[in-house]
Parts: structure tokens; sequence; C-alpha cells
């Protein structure tokens, strides 16, 4: 159907408007970053530094130990992830292709886990780690996060699982296949962008939690995470915005990265063609 | 190769049963079809075959070995979907040669044997691609080529052709046959067309709500119907009914009186196909007047009303798309002109007609 100019024009302003709601907060960490200090409450504000300090990000990596905080959130990251893909690959296929007595209530309870708040968790998980000696470890917030994750990703899984014909397990399995092997050489290999999709969802989860990390890692210092590491930059009573905004686009980027890395699979359609 | 034995066959979930007591001899060799409407238990009793379900009861032999227990992959069948269900992530030549790997069979052999399937089934330069970058009538051919490679001794068919337009459908049709002829795999084939049972089987196996119908040859099928459901469901289009009280030997039909067999009493249903009715005067001959006429070229569908006293029940109809219990068709061939509303003089031979009994719905000979 063909648009009237009016409704393209409509169509167009609201894209540059989102754009822009979305794109702003971005746009001023960086002039944040790269502003002097003394210039960030001056009105009118300077929509772009004179003299942009480009030697604001070496002088941080100087002085804070930020590669250390970035594969510390990354160490945190990636188990949390492994983890919960292992464990929500297995529930979300058996949700979705088996039929047993309470499977649906159980399909459910899980999900109800992820409505909980996450602060509600922090106390018994702090028990938790502290009764299993893994208060100030990597374990307690990889496990902490992979709490967070699981119920999710588990749902967003069963969803992806249940547009996958049946019937492409059922040939590997006329095909010679165990059950098992129908899903890690037939099933994981199609699911590839729905894998992609929840991977990055629990690593952006994982990514940018502060709650947990404050919580179980605040007497590790080697352990702190990006996150919990930048919070440490804001002084009691005279804060360096330039730098604490210098230090999220640096623990940014690797989102980022992740992200162009996984592109590539998020993209739909790998099951065409399977079927008519 | 070789022949499978169905015995006492039954599935059932919780309270329904989809499937009766199904027991069926299959020949080495021999191209049997299961057909029946939607729900009547044929792509269950295919699965149960293939181990993707369960039997609740039974057994089930596959070249005299006892495989009721045994998993999909031991079972040394092929199966071909409806859906052809092809892995979209590998290669045509990795699709058709997975079942050889998950067998462990060197890669000469398969690569070799993947070659063959491909020469026989015409895509050879279809190889490398991919499921998606191919046409249903190519996805179809990649799937039989997968059932092939492995050489099994049964091909299980669910539907295949179902998913194909009309003339591809028919291309098709006649490829499997000419496969089947040349591989000589024992094949069961499962569809709800009943053209395609006429045209491929050796023996056709017709199933209603988890129940055998009738298993017969084609022609035996469409000449001696064991039921009104049979000889509803086979024929296009599909058998005219008729109600009539027989008495002595002998019906009115068309206010005519018509001979019907020694054993019908009472009241009694008459089938009528509606190629055995002619145009012209003949041994029973009525008048009608057509409500509606189609005209295919050389042919003619007439509609026209059954008189008031023969009127069968709405529910004695081909299927449920087709009801017609006051409506009869005729199927002219070169009639000449045939208009709706004049009145046209019609005939057939009582010898063609199919009697069945009204309550139970058996064939009465």
């Amino acid at each position: 159907m063909k648009q009237g100019l009016p409704t393209r024009l409509l169509l167009y302003a609201s894209v540059i408007l989102t754009c822009a709601v979305l794109i702003f907060p971005i746009y001023w960490l960086v002039v944040t970053a790269l502003s002097q200090p003394d210039q960030l409450r001056q009105l009118p504000p300077k929509f772009w530094p004179d003299e942009p300090r480009w030697s604001v990000f070496s002088k941080i990596l100087d002085e804070r130990p930020i590669f250390l905080w970035l594969s510390n959130s990354a160490l945190a990251a990636l188990g949390a992830v492994t983890i919960s893909m292992v464990v929500s690959v297995l529930a979300g296929y058996s949700l979705s292709r088996f039929r047993v007595r309470g499977g649906q209530s159980l399909g459910l309870f899980i999900l109800t886990a992820k409505m909980l708040p996450a602060t509600l968790l922090v106390i018994p998980l702090f028990g938790i780690f502290r009764m299993t000696g893994l208060i100030g470890s990597m374990w307690s917030i990889i496990l902490a996060h992979a709490t967070l994750i699981i119920p999710f990703t588990t749902w967003m899984l069963k969803g992806y699982f249940d547009t996958i014909p049946r019937e492409l397990e059922q040939a590997a399995m006329v095909d010679g296949c165990s059950p098992l092997g129908a899903l890690f050489r037939v099933i994981l290999p199609v699911s590839a962008p729905g894998l992609a999709a929840t991977a990055l969802y629990g690593f952006v989860l994982s990514w940018s939690d502060y709650a947990y990390a404050r919580t179980f890692l605040t007497n590790a210092q080697g352990n702190w995470t990006a996150n919990l590491g930048i919070t440490t930059m804001k002084g009691e009573y005279i804060s360096n915005w330039a730098d604490i905004s210098a230090a999220s686009i640096l623990v940014a980027l690797p989102i980022l990265a992740v992200y162009l890395f996984l592109e590539r699979y998020l993209v739909g359609g790998l099951t065409a063609g399977s079927d008519k | 190769m070789a022949g499978i034995v169905i015995d006492q066959v039954r599935k059932s979930y919780g309270a329904l049963t989809v499937l009766k007591d199904f027991s069926l001899d299959i020949a080495d060799g021999e191209f049997v079809v299961l057909v029946g409407p939607s729900g009547c238990g044929k792509s269950t009793m295919l699965k149960i075959l293939a181990g993707l379900e369960e039997a609740s009861a039974g057994t089930i032999r596959i070249g005299g070995r006892d495989v009721t227990d045994l998993a999909p992959g031991d079972r040394d069948i092929a199966m071909v979907f409806q859906n052809y269900a092809l892995y979209p992530h590998l290669t045509v030549a990795s699709n058709m040669g997975f079942g050889l790997r998950m067998r462990g069979t060197p890669a000469d052999i398969i690569t070799r044997r993947v070659q063959d399937a491909a020469r026989i089934l015409d895509v050879e330069h279809l190889l490398e691609r991919r499921p998606r970058q191919l046409s249903g009538g190519q996805r179809q051919r990649v799937a039989l080529g997968r059932a092939i490679v492995r050489e099994p001794q049964a091909f299980l068919m669910d539907e295949p052709l179902s998913n194909l337009d009309a003339k591809l459908r028919v291309h098709m049709r006649a490829e499997i046959g000419a496969l089947h002829q040349r591989l000589g795999v024992t094949t069961i084939y499962v569809t709800h067309d009943q053209i395609e049972a006429m045209t491929m089987a050796n023996r056709i196996v017709i199933m209603r709500d988890g129940e055998i119908q009738q298993i017969a040859d084609p022609e035996t099928m469409f000449e001696r119907p064991a039921n009104l459901f049979v000889a509803g469901f086979i024929g296009s289009p599909g058998m005219n009914f008729l109600t009539a009280r027989a008495q002595d030997g002998t019906a009115h039909l068309f206010g005519e009186v018509v001979p019907v067999p020694p054993g019908a009493d009472g009241t009694i249903t008459v089938g009528l196909r509606p190629e055995h009715i002619e145009i012209g005067p003949g041994v029973v001959t009525f008048m009608a007047r057509p409500s509606l006429v189609e005209s295919l070229g050389s042919e003619k569908y007439i509609y026209f009303e059954a008189p008031e006293d023969n009127r069968a029940p709405g529910f004695l109809t081909r299927s449920e798309e087709d009801r017609r219990g006051d409506r009869l068709i005729a199927r002219l061939i070169n009639s000449g002109p045939v208009k709706i509303g004049e009145f046209v003089t019609l005939s057939f031979n009582p010898a063609r007609l199919h009697v069945f009994d009204a309550a139970s719905g058996r064939a009465i000979r």
C-alpha cells in the first residue's frame, strides 16, 4: 500500500525523535567526558567542548585498574551466561517438546522467579554464599547473575524452540540420532539466532549489574567488576564527572563489541527452507 | 527390503483411543497407501511404525524382526515428511548423507551413494545448495533422496505431496511411482487424497476414526466398497446416495422398479456413481432438471434434485465439504448441450448400483 506524504513525514519525524531520545544521553556522556570539569555546569551548556580532552581516556587507564575491572566483569558475564545457557537450553527444550504432568505449572513457576525484584534475592543469596564461603569470590557473582538470567532465558528459548518444526528432530531420530543427538546436531545449529539473542540478553544483564556486585564483592577489591569500580570514582564531596563519564564509555565498549560479534547470528531466517 | 506385519496396534491418550486394533500384513516390495479424512489416525499409525510414537498395545515386525520397542534409528526405515524436514543448516549433499554419517558409514561410500541418489532424482546440480535456495519440488526430491541413500528396508511417507501445487503434485506422484518400481522398496504412504491413493497404491487401507474400513486394491475399492463410508470416500465426484425400501428383491428408484440383491430388505441406501449415469434412455430411464451444469470441455457435471421419495439423509455424503443429501451429480461424457432448468433424459444400469444396509451402512451383495 502506498503511503501519502503526510503519513511518511509523520513516520520519519517519529523515527528521528525516537533516535534523538535514545542517542542524546550517549552523546552527552561523550561531551561530558571530553569537557574540562569546570565547563560541565556552565549555562548555557556547550554542546561540544572548545578543546576536547582526548587524553582523559589514557589518564583513566593510568590511574584506575580499568582493565582488571573489565576482565572481572567479562569473567562474571561469561561464567553466568555459560551456566545460564546450558541450563536454559535444556529446560527450554524440555518445556517446548515434552508434555509432562505439571510441566506447564513448572514453566510458569520459573517465569515467576523472573518477576521477583533482583534486590529481593540479595539477602537469601548473601546467606547462602556466606554459609558456603563464596562471599568475595567471583563464583558468588557468577551464580547470582545466573539466578537472574536463567528464568527469562529459559522462556526466551522455549518460545524459540516452539517455532522450530518438530519434524526436524523426528527426521534426525529416524536418521539415527538419539533425542539428545537430535538436539545438539540439528536443533541447536538451527537455533543460532535464538541462542545469540538469549546469550546477548544474559551478557547485558550481568554486565550492567551493580546491586549484587556491591553486596557480594565490596570487600574483595581485586574482584571488583567495572560497574562497582566506577562507583568508587565518585568522591564524598567532589566527583569528577568527566573522568566517570570517560570510564563509563570504556566500560560500554565491550558490550558494543559483543553485539557486533553476535549480530550476524541475530538475524532470523536460518530455518528458512527446512519445510514448505 | 522387507515385509511389515502390524498386529493389533492400538494408541490411546488417556480415555481417548485414536487407533483401534490396527492389523495389516504388508508384503515385501508392496506400495500400501493409508488414506482417510483428517484425524482418522493414519499419520499416528505411520509415526508408530517409525518409532516416533509409542504404541499403547500391539506389535510391529519389519523383515521378521520385532521392532515395537526399538528407537526410530534402529528400525532401518526412512521417512519422508509432509513439510520435508530438511536440515536448514546443511547443504543438500550433507542432508542426504546425514543418516549414513550417523551410522558411521565411510566418507567415500557416503559420497558415492549421495551421487547415485542425486542422479536418480536429478538433483546433482543442487548438491552444494542449502534448502532455502531450493524450490518446493526440489526440496521434495532432496527429501526423497535423503530417504533412498540409506537403502532402508521400508519407506514411510507422510503426505509428501500435500505442499506442492496441483501440477507439480501430479508430476511428483508419477515420479514416486516410478521410483518405487525402480527400487522395489516396501512403501507405506499416508495421504488424505483419494486420487493419490487410487493412482499409486498396490493396496489401499481406508481409515476412519482410528478404525480400518476396508483393505483392498484400488479397483476392488472402487467397484466393491465395503460400506457407505468407503463408497463415499473413493471416487471423484463422490457417489450419489438414494434411500429406498426393498421388498422381494426390488426397490423403487426414480419411480421405476429396479432389482436389488436378495439380501436387501427394508430401508436401504442405494449408491450410484456419477459416471454410471448416462444421457438418453437406458435400462432405467428418468427425467431430470439440472440446477447447475459445470462444463469441463469433453465432460459435464450435471447437478439435479433427487426424487422426494429417494432423498438420502444429509450425512450420507462423500465429505463434509460436499454435503448434498438432496442433490445428485451425473458425469456425462460428450453429452451435447445441456441447459439449466430444461428437462433432460438420463438413465442408468441397475447392475451398477451399490446397495447398503441403511442402519449399519454395510454393503449388501
